[in-house]
């Protein structure tokens, strides 16, 4: 499909000092075209030399200072975004509107007081990363590595710059690959970031490259061999190839793709059709928190009236928050299902589809084993007689599920179990489903935890003062 | 039209389908509504009992679920079959090794390409096949090199593009020149198997470690769910690559549609591709691939490639790895 009109992204940004690149490149990602240093030989010797002299400031400055710092990048991105929320919204495939109302709610995660939050929630004793702290017998120490290398994947904005952000907190000197729909973000954070705190100018670098392509093998093999740390996302042949090429020795973090859930009582929650739009909306389903399967606590004809709800809703946020241009690749995506499943109709079988006249959103009313995510404001809607069968139909997820949306149901701990059981690291209500708090668990691990390797040192004091008093 | 209303009279399924999707009855093949690829993998779409059922080799959601084409005729899968690969790759031979790394028939029985590759084998033209791919372990090296190693005539190598890959690898430099006049069928593509090759990089390579140039080498574009293929040339002097079309036998019919819509597009215009196949008379004559085209007004289609637009995703679990190796990749 013909893009209505071609975005140029700067898809770079470097630490000061270093030589302006040779010759720029450029590569194209959907319907933007990132406009990247071109590979040469000596350029990934020279960024490693730069971010190691730009840890080196960076360590010595007070976890809460960055903190600090990183929340005023982030606020000044933010009040400053205006017009340029476009090229954003360009370069992730969503409509100026879905952006803006999807950055701004995340925005709130970035917040000096939410990133104070989090290392408070991760760290007791935050100190611990400035230096060795007391902690019982002990003096505790912890840090990033000194070097790590965070690869994004995909088009939800924001996304990267999450990452930065936390390894820029716990004190790493960091690379990050933005993914290719979350480069125009990335690097405006940047920007910000590196006039924020001197000590945070040079501690990073933003690049976009064509990732595999050999005219970048030598630059992938330096990055991996000096990384402590590797964090990568994406999907399975991402992770699998990043995971053959890390050494042994290096930290590997890995977020892989999840499914977002919800379940739902209609009936004890009358107004859950319009949170469940927004469920999922925000984000075109792109992310591991958007919703893209109901189990609805309801018969067949009571389900058929909520999706008749939630196709309104959809019809209705398609106006306010109207999606991208669609991709030939969604379009042909949305086609097939739809097609598919008229002809599971036409075979007699529990299946009803409701749609918009274009692809812009499509409301499945189906069984668990019609589901097949296509994302794009596709609902997956599959009743069920008691909350025990929804747990009976996530059963069909091993592995996959992330975020269960909850809405109409007061999940008690038995529930709650039965759901982190099924593989759920986040339960919250249907309308916290795509917007999750800064300091809660990122896919069931700490988000700055990961990031961190710890010491511990003997505490001479305590030694002397255990030593001292054999009666006590 | 008269095959669209025998299957409307013989498949109850197919004549609802198409009844609730249009609000009239079509009076062109144009406006049958296609039925879309996928959905072989969720109904049996026959239109009359099945002398033969084959199957892609995508599975959904660990259920084991693949797309069915159940076939009535093999004699009609062999006829729709034979005269466009008869025509793409036998012009000029008398005599040949046919070498295939598409597993066997009996090997691979729910198969469309085996099937296809059995037709092949049965040639006059073919004195001897040597079936070098083994579904469990891949291409059968040590089958390959004793088979060429020695033959005086031309060798008729039949392959998916994934399966040349791992032979040309596994061959190294220098390689093994094949007898002159040999000449080769690939098809199909690298999706979630090996890293995207480029077929003028593939090509290349077979040149250089097979000794079979260009001009020999055509590619047959099929999928399970249709009986008819198409073939961008004819062995020995297909054109250069940048120049080739495909052309389906003249019993098919193609449109371009525009991916939003699904209104045809004018010749030239780059759409998905639906395909009226009358050789599938015993299940739907008019399917929508994921596949993008431009027609030419000759009939001929340039391929795009499967409809793109994976880049906008996020952490979200596609439906690609639920879908493993999903779509209609031909067995």
């Amino acid at each position: 499909m013909t893009p209505s009109q071609e975005v140029r992204i700067e898809g770079w940004s470097w630490p000061p000092g270093l030589p302006a690149p040779v010759a720029l490149e450029e590569t194209r990602a959907g319907a933007a075209a990132i406009r990247h240093p071109r590979a040469r030989a000596g350029m990934a010797e020279a960024l490693l030399e730069a971010l190691r002299e730009g840890r080196r400031a960076l360590a010595a400055v007070p976890v809460r200072e960055i903190a600090v710092a990183l929340g005023g990048a982030a606020a000044e991105m933010v009040r400053t975004l205006g017009e340029g929320v476009a090229p954003v919204a360009a370069n992730a495939d969503l409509s100026p509107a879905m952006a803006r109302a999807a950055l701004i709610p995340m925005a709130e995660s970035w917040t000096p007081s939410a990133l104070a939050g989090l290392v408070r929630e991760e760290f007791p004793v935050p100190e611990a990363l400035d230096g060795f702290v007391p902690s019982g017998s002990r003096r505790i120490r912890a840090s990033g590595h000194p070097f790590a290398l965070h690869l994004g994947s995909g088009s939800v904005p924001g996304v990267t710059v999450t990452s930065l952000i936390r390894a820029l907190l716990v004190k790493s000197a960091v690379l990050v690959k933005p993914g290719a729909g979350d480069v125009a973000l990335t690097v405006r954070f940047a920007k910000h970031a590196r006039v924020a705190h001197p000590a945070l100018a040079s501690a990073f670098a933003v690049q976009y490259w064509p990732g595999g392509h050999r005219d970048w093998d030598a630059w992938e093999r330096t990055m991996f061999r000096e990384a402590g740390q590797v964090v990568v996302y994406g999907d399975d042949g991402a992770i699998e190839s990043v995971r053959a090429r890390t050494p042994a020795s290096t930290s590997l973090v890995e977020h892989p793709h999840r499914v977002g859930v919800a379940i739902v009582d209609p009936v004890e929650a009358p107004d859950s059709a319009a949170a469940a739009a927004k469920a999922v909306a925000f984000f075109e389903q792109r992310g591991c928190v958007s919703a893209q399967l109901f189990f609805l606590v309801a018969s067949p004809a009571v389900a058929a009236r909520w999706c008749d709800e939630l196709a309104g809703a959809l019809e209705a946020l398609a106006r306010a928050l109207p999606p991208a241009e669609p991709t030939a690749g969604k379009a042909s995506a949305t086609h097939q299902t739809r097609g598919r499943l008229a002809l599971k109709a036409a075979a007699g079988e529990p299946v009803r589809v409701w749609s918009s006249k274009d692809v812009g959103w499509t409301v499945a009313l189906a069984q668990v084993a019609d589901f097949a995510p296509i994302g794009g404001r596709t609902a997956w809607v599959v009743p069920a007689s008691e909350p025990q069968a929804c747990l009976a139909g996530l059963g069909a997820l091993p592995g996959v599920l992330q975020t269960v949306g909850v809405a109409g149901l007061r999940p008690d701990d038995a529930f709650a179990e039965a759901l982190f059981d099924l593989g759920a690291t986040r339960i919250v209500p249907l309308e916290r489903m795509p917007f999750p708090n800064a300091e809660w668990l990122h896919d069931g691990k700490r988000p700055l935890g990961e990031l961190v390797r710890w010491a511990e040192a003997w505490r001479r004091d305590a030694d002397a003062a255990c030593l001292g008093s054999p009666s006590d | 039209m008269r095959i669209h209303a025998a299957q409307r009279k013989a498949n109850p399924l197919l004549r609802r389908f198409w009844d609730a999707a249009a609000d009239h009855p079509p009076t062109s093949w144009r406006d049958v509504p296609p039925v879309p690829a996928t959905a072989f993998k969720d109904v049996a779409i026959c239109s009359g009992p099945a002398e033969a059922v084959f199957r892609t080799s995508g599975t959904s959601m660990g259920t084991g679920r693949r797309g069915e084409h159940h076939v009535a005729s093999l004699d009609l899968y062999r006829a729709a079959a034979r005269g466009h690969y008869r025509a793409a790759l036998f012009e000029g031979i008398e005599s040949a090794l046919l070498v295939s790394l598409v597993p066997a028939p009996h090997e691979a029985p729910d198969s469309s390409l085996g099937a296809m590759a059995g037709f092949v084998a049965g040639e006059p033209e073919v004195s001897r096949t040597v079936w070098a791919f083994d579904a469990a372990r891949g291409v059968r090296m040590g089958a390959f090199r004793d088979a060429v190693a020695d033959a005086t005539q031309p060798v008729v190598l039949l392959a998916t593009a994934f399966a040349l890959v791992h032979l040309l690898d596994a061959l190294g430099a220098p390689g093994l020149g094949l007898p002159e006049g040999s000449r080769i069928m690939e098809t199909g593509g690298f999706k979630g198997k090996v890293a995207h090759v480029d077929r003028a990089d593939l090509y290349e390579r077979v040149a250089n470690r097979l000794g079979v140039p260009q001009a020999f080498v055509v590619n047959e574009y099929g999928m399970t769910e249709l009986l008819s293929q198409a073939y961008d040339g004819i062995a020995g002097r297909a054109p250069p690559i940048e120049a080739r079309v495909h052309r389906f036998p003249p019993w098919v019919r193609m449109q371009a549609l525009d991916p939003v819509s699904l209104e045809p597009l004018p010749p030239g215009e780059q759409g998905l591709l639906a395909i009226f196949d009358l050789a599938n008379a015993g299940s739907a004559c008019h399917v929508l691939t994921q596949d993008m085209g431009l027609l030419g007004k000759d009939g001929a289609v340039r391929l795009r490639g499967r409809a793109s637009g994976a880049e906008a995703r996020g952490c979200s679990l596609a439906a690609e790895s639920f879908v493993r190796a999903s779509g209609a990749r031909r067995r």
